[in-house]
Formats: structure tokens, sequence, C-alpha cells
């Protein structure tokens, strides 16, 4: 055995330094005692001999002991120290005292006695051996009082009551003391190294791993597997027997001192002692020193073997079990009739049993326990319930989501909660009681574990489960209806101020590394938050916990530039984006379970619905538990998902929907313009069940759903309505102006949109005027005066006064539209008008209150011009004093081409109508189409650009797109030969024959010269100059290349000075960054641009990096 | 830029920050960036001939790359000169640190690349922008101070000898890497 060869080697090292260097001086032993001793087993008493090496300290004691008594034999021992020397020299002056002769006698009596055996140090077992003859020898003077028996008994009276017995002894001492002094040395000198023994295989590879003995734990529990486990269980078992071997030992030399104490105790009680008391302190002691002396690997072990058993026991499955069970399985409570609990809580009792009866389980024991406590509380609540968002018990689970939405049971306990209440109690409590129960030291007395200290233990949990979800909360957000129950649990737990402010915190923290940075859209941002409000609402509805969440937020929104522009297109999302997504969440709906529709006040069910179509389980275990740990792919499949049900990735719809939706702006609404409210009539009931109509809920004297403010409430706190999703972004968005004025470019914008269905006006037609003033009642901006409605709330309606001017334009110049044209009409049937047939209509908008309405200078068609004289003339005619300026550029124009061989009819702009007509036949032009074919022109009509820009004086890239525009519909082709040059193709062919090869244009060309009369009739409508379409190609076009020069600048700028070649990525990051406006190009579309640029020689790409050309 | 111009940007700062109320920090360094960024859209709607400049690489808007390109006339005219701009955080009430990156022979620069110009540092005003500075290193380059050289050899040669004086400048010059 290497630990017993250790200790001997050990021993031995000592006593050669100890004959040196004498350090054992400071060894009390008593200091004269009978040195006749020889019957000690293995004791051979003489010189320091070689044969002595072997031999330890206790043999030291022994000729100390022995000194006192024959000095001159041992010229070794006369020069140990000074203090002996003096002892020596001092003894034999009272040398000749019979009383000091008897009391040695009777010491070295009592001390053979209960003399501890020296060493066993070669024998691998000492401590079972040496307790076996200790028995045999303890035993005998129990059943045979034999004569020894007797003598011990005079001789120990004798040492006990020496001062009256004996008076002439003068150096006398306590045989107590000398029991525990030697108790101590022995324990110092054999047991320790036993114990150093067992753990001392274990010590040298655990030491490798760590010093951090919990790190090291776990880790080799996961390194070792089982192994390590039976490993540490052996280090245990085997120091408790060696302790117990040892103590064995001691307390037989102790009840051999108590018996001769009791024994005294009849005869002379004064000096018997109260050898209760003795035992105890006798055994206090000694458990001290054993707790004390405990070596690090034992303590190792004993914690590793707690860890393990504690596992098992409380449900938690240590990693080994679980890679032997092939998968993760989630720890939970073990069932009552678990067999393999039941064994290892008997293992674990037996075992503190035994410590405590070999005195490890002291203290330092109980922190011990108290740790591995801890740790399987966390080891608990983190494996039970992370990522785990719903109960396990699916029965349970759609109760709470009954009450939940029902918001009664605010307060009401989650299932999360229950369930880790109800292990605190079963399994954990119960676990601390028993342990503590076997340790406590009186255990008849008060209960280890009270029911005060259950509900701490239970609040405990509650508060590692709350601090778990507190983690994860922002992925709770981000998978929001699904999460719900998580909330619950949060609501159950965060119950102090402390815990909110630490929820708050926490999320700040985790939104400014996980979401407000320049790697999310937007939209996302926008997103995200919107289910932030949602989550913190149905957390806490007065809304508080949001308002400390929402300041890094809404300062991170406002400088993203596009933030408003995102919030208000969500706003307006079109009918159909939003009849996409209700299509999407329709279908799930219905398989949607029952109590959930019970619950339309809270307006939610869409995405709960969507979210459970997802995810109709419970997410599995492993699953979840592999998202909470890394969130990101998490992300990914929430966007994976809204893709697939048909969100718009582009919009935030969820914002029209939301506005769609009447339980939603209900409490709103019915303010404002209770009109709308019958119009759904479906949800008429929960408006009015809900009692947000109340005019004051805060008097509300039978809401008995009411709860006071939250303590950490500001001082001017309101209690909000409701949940308000809307009307939290806007506010977030900063100051209303910017807000304000989005909101109006927007709606211009939407205004001037072509009407799409019936923008149909013929030259015939006047039946489809009639149809355009029914449409301008004003059921088709429904969506943008709802959001007026909702913006006038907000905002007051004088800040809005500018889109309401807007609106009462459009539905304005529509009628004066229709009162002009029917005396246009009335003109025109009396002969007056004889312009060909072409009907125009204007749209009439107030200078001032609309954004964005730049001119652009083009001369339009002569016919078109005398239309804009005549819709003038009328239009003063009715609004005296006021005039019309003609925005040419903003219209749309339907133009009928009659070609050679065919009909064309298209839809376009004002601009690309003028430019067409350009090429009719310059006989036929000026005053009007009808004529033409009295004079059927001969040659193909052919312009250049700078032809056409000389004619119209109309801006060349207008010109250039007009073209392409034209060529594209194949009405125009491109001269072959001539650049930027095009002509009608008047038949099929010609146009067959552009469109296949350029390089055949001259044979076309030839074609169309020898094609029979080419007609050409060209009627134009431009549906108004002022017809301000803001969405109109030119004044984007105009915006865009003043856009596309300064990018272009920023381009050179950069590549001059910051780098001088860069890739696409790294460039768009950098404009992102830089322009102040935001950059709203994608990548692709910056390398469309530089791509050009790149084509125009500007710039060239090597290595996926693109450079300036030096010039 | 004027100055009037610029006490505008920093009162609309303030009004700014009124309106966003007391839950908005501003923080530190957040108004340079700003002002910088303005800057550089100033640059660039409305260039200045010779001169360009731009944010460095990675993407510290504290950190500047410039262009000089040389004055006509000049020694060192047809040559083009880097520069490199740090800004701190209290800009525009300190002035940027700039270097020349490029080695330039220049009475008024000496071997590293610092430059001895009153304005970048005891003259300097919140109303000088980047512009500004380019410019006055431009003329600088015509026109240098000889009164207070860093390089003194160039000082006398700039009068003495004025062919040494390009020899010497065509010899230092040497395009510098991209860092």
């Amino acid at each position: 055995m290497p630990a017993a060869v250790a200790s001997n080697w050990r021993d031995r090292r000592r006593q050669v330094f100890q004959s040196v260097f004498q350090t054992d001086i400071a060894q009390s032993t008593p200091q004269s005692t009978p040195g006749s001793l020889h019957s000690a087993p293995g004791l051979p008493f003489g010189g320091p001999a070689a044969s002595l090496l072997g031999q330890t300290l206790r043999q030291q004691q022994l000729q100390q002991q022995h000194r006192g008594f024959s000095p001159g034999e041992h010229p070794f021992l006369q020069r140990t120290t000074p203090d002996s020397l003096f002892q020596t020299s001092a003894q034999p002056l009272f040398a000749p005292n019979k009383d000091q002769e008897r009391y040695d006698r009777a010491w070295h009596v009592v001390t053979a006695r209960i003399a501890l055996p020296s060493s066993a140090t070669a024998d691998d077992s000492f401590g079972t051996l040496a307790a076996d003859s200790q028995h045999q020898v303890s035993r005998k003077p129990h059943t045979d009082s034999g004569g020894i028996d007797s003598t011990f008994h005079e001789a120990f009276a004798a040492l006990v009551n020496a001062r009256s017995l004996l008076p002439g002894a003068t150096r006398t001492d306590d045989i107590l003391a000398w029991h525990v002094r030697q108790v101590r040395a022995h324990f110092a000198q054999h047991v320790i190294p036993l114990l150093n023994g067992c753990v001392g295989d274990d010590e040298g590879d655990a030491e490798e791993s760590s010093d951090d003995e919990e790190v090291d734990a776990s880790r080799w529990r996961a390194r070792r597997k089982g192994n390590y486990y039976e490993r540490h269980m052996v280090v245990v078992m085997s120091s408790i027997r060696t302790l117990e071997a040892a103590l064995r030992l001691y307390f037989f030399g102790l009840n051999q001192l108590l018996s001769g104490f009791a024994r005294l105790a009849d005869t002379s009680p004064e000096a018997a002692k109260d050898t209760e008391l003795l035992n105890a302190r006798f055994r206090r002691d000694l458990h001290a020193l054993v707790s004390n002396s405990a070596s690090e690997g034992l303590k190792r072990a004993i914690k590793a073997v707690l860890i393990r058993l504690a596992g098992t026991i409380l449900g938690i499955s240590s990693p080994d079990e679980a890679v032997a069970g092939g998968e993760q399985r989630r720890p939970a409570a073990p069932g009552q009739h678990d067999l393999k609990v039941q064994a290892s809580r008997e293992r674990l009792i037996e075992l503190v049993q035994q410590l405590h009866n070999v005195g490890l389980a002291g203290e330092r024991f109980q922190v011990f326990f108290a740790e591995v406590m801890d740790v399987m509380m966390s080891d608990f609540v983190i494996g039970a319930y992370a990522g785990l968002w719903s109960a396990p018990d699916p029965r349970s689970f759609s109760t709470a989501m009954e009450s939940v939405s029902l918001s009664t049971s605010l307060s009401g306990a989650s299932p999360c909660t229950m369930s880790l209440n109800d292990w605190v109690e079963n399994h954990f409590a119960r676990l601390s009681f028993e342990v503590l129960a076997c340790i406590s030291p009186n255990s008849q007395g008060t209960l280890p574990v009270s029911l005060a200290d259950l509900k701490t233990y239970q609040s405990l949990a509650l508060g590692r489960l709350a601090a778990l979800r507190i983690r994860e909360l922002f992925d709770i957000v981000l998978a929001w209806p699904t999460s719900r129950p998580a909330l619950d649990d949060l609501r159950a737990t965060i119950t102090t101020a402390a815990r909110r402010k630490q929820l708050t915190d926490s999320l700040s923290r985790v939104l400014q590394t996980r979401l407000l940075h320049p790697g999310c859209s937007t939209l996302e941002i926008l997103r995200t938050y919107i289910s932030i409000i949602r989550t913190l609402h149905a957390l806490d509805p007065s809304k508080v916990l949001l308002s400390h969440v929402e300041p890094g937020l809404q300062l991170y929104l406002c400088q993203r530039e596009d933030a408003v522009r995102v919030v208000v297109t969500g706003l307006l999302a079109n009918s159909e984006e939003i009849r996409a997504v209700r299509g999407a969440e329709d279908t799930p709906k219905q398989e949607g379970d029952g109590p959930r529709t019970t619950a339309p006040g809270r307006g939610k069910h869409y995405a709960r619905a969507l979210a459970s179509s997802t995810s109709p389980t419970n997410p599995g275990p492993s699953t979840s538990l592999s998202q909470a740990n890394n969130p990101l792919p998490k992300v990914d499949s929430a966007q994976t998902t809204l893709d697939r049900l048909g969100y718009h990735p582009t919009k935030l719809v969820e914002l029209a929907l939301i506005l769609n939706n009447p339980s939603q702006t209900q409490p709103r609404r019915h303010r404002t313009s209770p009109a709308t409210t019958t119009t759904t009539t479906t949800t008429a009931t929960a408006a009015v069940a809900n009692p947000d109509r109340d005019p004051d809920p805060e008097l509300d004297w039978n809401d008995m759903s009411w709860l006071p403010d939250p303590i950490d409430a500001g001082a001017n706190y309101r209690r909000p309505r409701s949940e308000d999703v809307i009307g939290t972004l806007i506010s977030a968005l900063g100051s209303e102006e910017s807000f304000i004025k989005e909101f109006t470019a927007v709606v211009a914008e939407r205004l001037l949109l072509p009407p799409t269905s019936s923008s149909s006006s013929s030259n015939s037609g006047t039946p489809l005027v009639a149809v355009k003033t029914d449409r301008a009642a004003g059921l088709e901006f429904e969506q943008e005066l709802r959001v007026l409605r909702l913006l006038k709330r907000r905002f007051g309606e004088a800040s809005l006064q500018g889109v309401d001017v807007m609106v009462r334009d459009v539905v304005e110049s529509r009628r004066l539209d229709a009162r002009i044209q029917l005396r246009r009409g009335g003109e025109a049937a009396a002969g007056v008008d004889g312009l060909g047939g072409v009907e125009y209509h204007a749209q009439i908008l107030s200078r001032l209150f609309w954004p964005g309405l730049d001119r652009e200078h083009f001369l339009l068609p002569e016919v078109v011009v005398e239309q804009q004289r005549v819709y003038e003339a009328g239009y003063e005619r009715l609004k005296s004093r006021r005039k019309l300026t003609w925005l040419n550029q903003m219209g749309r124009a339907r133009v009928e081409l009659e070609l050679g061989d065919r009909r064309v009819e298209v839809d376009c702009s004002t601009v690309e109508a003028t430019v067409i007509y350009a090429f009719q036949p310059s006989e036929g032009g000026g005053s009007g189409g009808d004529e033409a074919e009295d004079a059927p022109p001969v040659v193909v009509v052919r312009k250049s650009v700078d032809e056409l820009y000389a004619q119209l004086q109309m801006d060349e890239d207008l010109i250039a797109a007009a073209l392409q525009f034209w060529a594209s519909r194949g009405v125009l082709r491109r001269v072959a030969g001539a650049p930027n040059t095009y002509a009608v193709a008047e038949t099929v062919d010609e146009r067959n024959a552009a469109a296949t090869s350029g390089a055949t244009a001259a044979a076309a060309g030839v074609q169309s010269d020898s094609a029979d009369q080419p007609k050409e009739e060209e009627e134009l409508e431009p549906a108004a100059a002022a017809a301000a379409e803001a969405a109109a190609k030119p004044a984007v076009l105009a915006k865009d290349r003043e856009r596309r020069e300064i990018y272009w600048r920023y381009i050179q700028g950069m590549l001059t000075n910051a780098s001088a070649s860069m890739p696409l990525a790294q460039m768009a990051m950098m404009m992102k960054m830089l322009i102040a406006d935001g950059f709203p190009w994608s990548n692709e579309e910056l390398q469309d641009f530089l791509g050009e640029k790149v084509l125009e020689g500007e710039m060239e790409v090597s290595g996926g990096k693109y450079r300036l050309v030096k010039k | 830029m004027s100055f009037a111009e610029d006490s505008q940007i920093s009162a609309s700062g303030v009004q700014a920050s009124k309106l966003s109320g007391a839950r908005r920090g501003v923080e530190p360094g957040q108004n340079a960036t700003k002002r910088l960024q303005t800057e550089l859209m100033q640059l660039m709607t409305s260039p200045a001939p010779g001169v360009s400049a731009f944010p460095s690489a990675d993407g510290n808007l504290l950190s500047w790359r410039a262009t000089i390109e040389g004055p006509d006339d000049t020694p060192y005219s047809s040559l083009t000169f880097k520069l490199s701009f740090e800004f701190p955080s209290n800009y525009p009430y300190a002035p940027p640190t700039v270097l020349f990156r490029t080695p330039i022979y220049h009475p008024n620069v000496d071997f590293s690349g610092r430059i001895c110009l009153d304005i970048l540092k005891d003259k300097w005003t919140a109303a000088y922008n980047i512009q500004t500075v380019l410019l006055s290193l431009q003329s600088l380059l015509g026109e240098p101070n000889n009164a207070s050289p860093l390089n003194g050899e160039a000082a006398e040669l700039w009068d003495k000898d004025p062919t040494l004086f390009k020899t010497k400048v065509m010899d230092r010059h040497k395009d510098v890497e991209d860092d």
C-alpha cells in the first residue's frame, strides 16, 4: 500500500530530523512518569538505535517520560533541550519522595492501560487491526474483572486524588489531559497520513485539473463519467472506516478513564467528575480535530458524493447518466416510488450518519451541504425551466393561458412556479430536513427545517427562476406569443422593486448588445419593439416596466432616420398586405383550441394563433435549450416564420393589423368617432364589456382586478388604458414634427397615386367621370383617414391640418373637375371645342400644404396646353381670384396609338406621353390627331434625344427614360447606326426585328420603308398638369439623380482618402454609417451603381475590391 | 463656413436636447460625431477643388484621412499629399490633430509630418472646419511661414535656391501606402 509506505517514510524522515534538531520540545508530556513501561506492543525500549528508525514520535514521548525517572541512563536524552536539562538537574533533589514514587507508579499503570498503539504503518489496515486488538483489551476489563482491573482502578484513584492521597508527590498531572494530548499526537502521527493515503490515490490526478473544487468536481464528473463518483465514494468510505477505527481506539482509552471516574464517584464524590460532560467534551474536541484536519481531497470527495446523491434524489440527472441514456434529460421531480431515488436517499442518510459519527459532519460539512443544495437548486431551476416556457402538463398550461388572457389572476401562480414550489417542498426541503436531522446536535428539539425555512427555500427558488427568466427575457420577447407562460413565471416571481429593476436593467443591457446595433434593420428593431411593448404590457399592465426599458430604445430609434417612415408605411399598409397576413393567420386560427378565443378583448389572438401554428406543441426540451444558449438562430427562425406566413418583410404590417383590429383601437376611437364602432358589430360586445369605456377607471369601484400603482412608478404616473402599441411606438419616435412631416409626405404620395381600378378614362367616356367622382366619397382612403383620426387624437387637430387640407383637396378637386367637365362637355356638344376628344382632368392642390411639389419644366403637346387653358378658364370661373400653376410632370396619361398593324393602349406618365407625342408625324401634329387619317405620312418618324431635347425642352435623362419605356413597349425601336435615335415601330415585324437584334435594325429600316402607309394617331390625355402625382417618375428621377451624385462624391471621397480599394460590403457599411440622412440603398443597389461606374470607366474592380481609376 | 452658421448648429443641438427632455442624456462625443457627419455632408455637397477628406476605413468617425493636391505655381504642383485628422471628442471646441502622412519637404512641416500652423494650435476656433483647415494647409504649401520654421533648411532654401528646394521636394515626396 503506497500510503503506508509514504507514511512510513515520512516518519523516518521526521525522526532523523528530530534526532538532530530536537523539534519536539514543544511536546508537552508529563514531566515525570514511571519509566518501566515496556509492554506497549512493538515498542522495543532502548537507546536510539537504528531499530528505532521505524518508530514514531510516540516513542520519543516515552523516552521523554522515562527521562525523569532515570536520567542517567540515557545520555542521548540528557542533552535534549535546555528545558529538559533543567529538569534533569532539578529532579534528584526531590527524588527520595515516596509519594512521588507511588504516584509515578500509578501513573504508569494507568497510562500503560490506555496507551495508544504507537504505529502500525507497515500494516495495511491499521485502523481495524488496532481497533480489534483494543477491543479485545477493552472487553476484558468489563467481562472478567481480574486483578488488572482492580490495580488499574487503584492506580487511577491514586492519580486522581493525588493531592489528598499522595501529598508528597509534587509532580502530578491530569491523566485526562494526557490522554487528550496522546490522542492528538496519535491522530497527527498516524491517522492523518492514513487519511491522506485514502485520498492520495485520487489526489494526483485531481489536482492537475483545477484548484477550484467546484469546477473541478463538475468537470471531473463530466470527464470521468460514473467512474468518478465511485472513486470518490471509495475515498469517502475508506476515510470513514479509518476514522471510525481511530475513534474507537481513542474512546476506548477515554472509557477506561471514565469508568475510573465512575467508580471513584462511589467512594469519593468530590473527586468524581461528570462523565457525561467529559465524554461530550472529548467528543467535541475530537470532532473538531477530525473536521479541521480533513484534507482537501477528502472534502472534494465528500462534495462529489453529496452532489451525486443529492442530484439523484432531487431528480437532477448527472451528466454521466445522461450520456449513458443517450440524450439530455431535463431535471424533473422524481416520482414517489422511484427505486433509484430511494436507494440514493438511504445511501445518503447512512453516509451522513457515518460522517456525523466520525466527526466529519461538523459546521464545515453543513457549509458543504448548503453549497451543494445551492448548486442543486440552481441546476434544477436552470435545467428544468431554461427555454421551457410552458408547463410540462398541457392541461394546466391551457388553463393557465386562459386565466392569464382574462387577466384575472395577475398574481396567480404560473405552472412553472407551481411545479417549482412543489419540488422545493417535496424534494428539496425534504432532503434538507433528513440530512440536517441526522447531523443536528439536538434532534429532539426544534425541527431542523421549519415551515419558515421552507418558505425561504421556495422564495429562493423563485428568485432563481426569476433570474433565469430575466436572463431569457429577450428571447421571450422574440418568441412573444408562445412565450406567454414564461411571462406568467415572471409575473409570479417578480414581486419586489429590486427584481423589477433587475429585470429592466437586464433587458436594457441585452437590447443594447443584441438589438440596437447597426446589424439590425430598423424594421427588425421596430418589430421587436412591438413585441417588447406587448410582452411587458402582458407582464405589467401598468406599463411602468416598459417605461424603464424604453429610453434606450427610443434614443436609438431616433438615430434611425428611416424609423418614422417604416412606422408610417406600416400604419398605411394597404389592404392586400393586410389580407395576406390575415390569410396566413386565419388558417391556424381555426386549429387554435377553444379557450383561447374566449378572450376577444385582448385582440392578440392573431399573433398568438400565428405563433401557435408554427409551434403548436411545446418546443422540445433539447431544442429550446439550445435556443436559449445561442439566441441568434432563434431570431432567424422567427424571421423565417414571419416570412413563411406571408408577412411582408419590408413593411410593418403588424401596425396596420392592430389599427384595423377594433379591439385594439376601441378605447381610443369611441371618443373621437363613435360611428366607426358600428362598422364592427362583432366586437361591439367586447367593447361594451371593456372597462376602458368607463369614463374614469380609477373610480370604478366594481373593478375587481384593480391593483394599486406599482411602487416604482413615477410621480406623474398615469395608468394607461390599453396596450396601445401604436401610440407607444409613435411617442417613441421622438419629436412629433418629424413624424407628422413623414406622415404628410407618405399620405401625399398615396393620395396622388393613380386610382388603380377606374383610371381608364377614354376619349369617349363621360360615364367614367361619374365613376371617379363616386370614388371621391372617400372610401378609398379609409386606411389613411383612420390613421389620420388616430394621429389627430394624439397630436391634436392643428398639427395635422395639412393632411386634412390634402384630403379635402383631393375630394374637392374631383368635385370641381366634374363641374368643369360638365361645362366643357356642354361646350363640346355645342361644337365650340374641337380638340380631338382629348379628355382632360386635373387635381387641384393647395400649394402650401403639399410636400414635395417641384416643377419640372418641359413643353407639353399643344393639344394638352390648349386643354390646360380651357381648364384654367373653367376653374377661374368657378373660383375667382385663384390661379392654377401646372405641374406638368406629375400626371398620368392614357395613350392610344394606332400603328401600322395594331393599336396600342398604354397608361403612362405625362412625360412619356409627351415624348411619344413628339413622334407623331409633323403634318398631322399641332392641332390634334383627328385629321391624321387624311394625310397619311409616308416616312417613319425617327428622332434623336438631342432633337427631342430641342423640341420638348425636357431633361435629357427624362427623355432617355421615356424612350426606354416606349422601346420596352415595342412602340419605338432603336435605330441602328445612329446613337440615341429612335424610330416608331409601325409593325410587329419591325418590333420583333428590333427586339431580336439591334444589328438587323438596318434591314428593319428598309422593311419599314417598304411597309404600307404607316398610319399613326396619338391621343394624349395627360390627366392633368396639377394632377400632381408625387410618385410620378420625373420628380423621383430628379431627386434620385441628385442623390446618386452625392453618393458618388462620397464614394470618391472614401476611395481617395479612407482606403484606395474597398470591398462592397465595407463601402455600404461606411455609407450607412456616415450619411446623416441614412443610406437607403441595399448592397445590391450599391453594387448596381458601382457596376455602372465601372462601365463608365470611373472605377475598376480587382479581387472583389473597388478602386477609382487613376487619371 | 461662417461663425454664425456654426453657432446655429450648436443652438439647434441645445434645442434638440431640450426637446428630448431629461430622459435622454447626451453622450459625450455624440456632438462631435454629429458635427463631423454634417461636415462630411457639406464636403460632399460643396467640395472644394484640390482637397478632399473622408473618415478612415475603420469606421471611426473621429479619425479622418484627407488629400491635398499641391497647388499650381508652387514647388508642390502635381503632387498629392495625404493627411490624417484625429478629432478630439470635444471637437469642434478643440482643434483636430493634423499630420502629413505623405513625407513632405516644407518649412513648416517636420519630418514626422507635424505641422506648424497657428489655426491648428492656439488660433483654433469652432468656426473652422475640415474644409477650411485643408484650404489653409493648401495655401500654406504655396506661402510658407518662414518666420517660424520647423524645417530650417527648407525655410532657407525657399528664398535662396528655389530649384534646389524643388529637387528636395521631389526627393522627399513618396506616395504612402494605405494603412
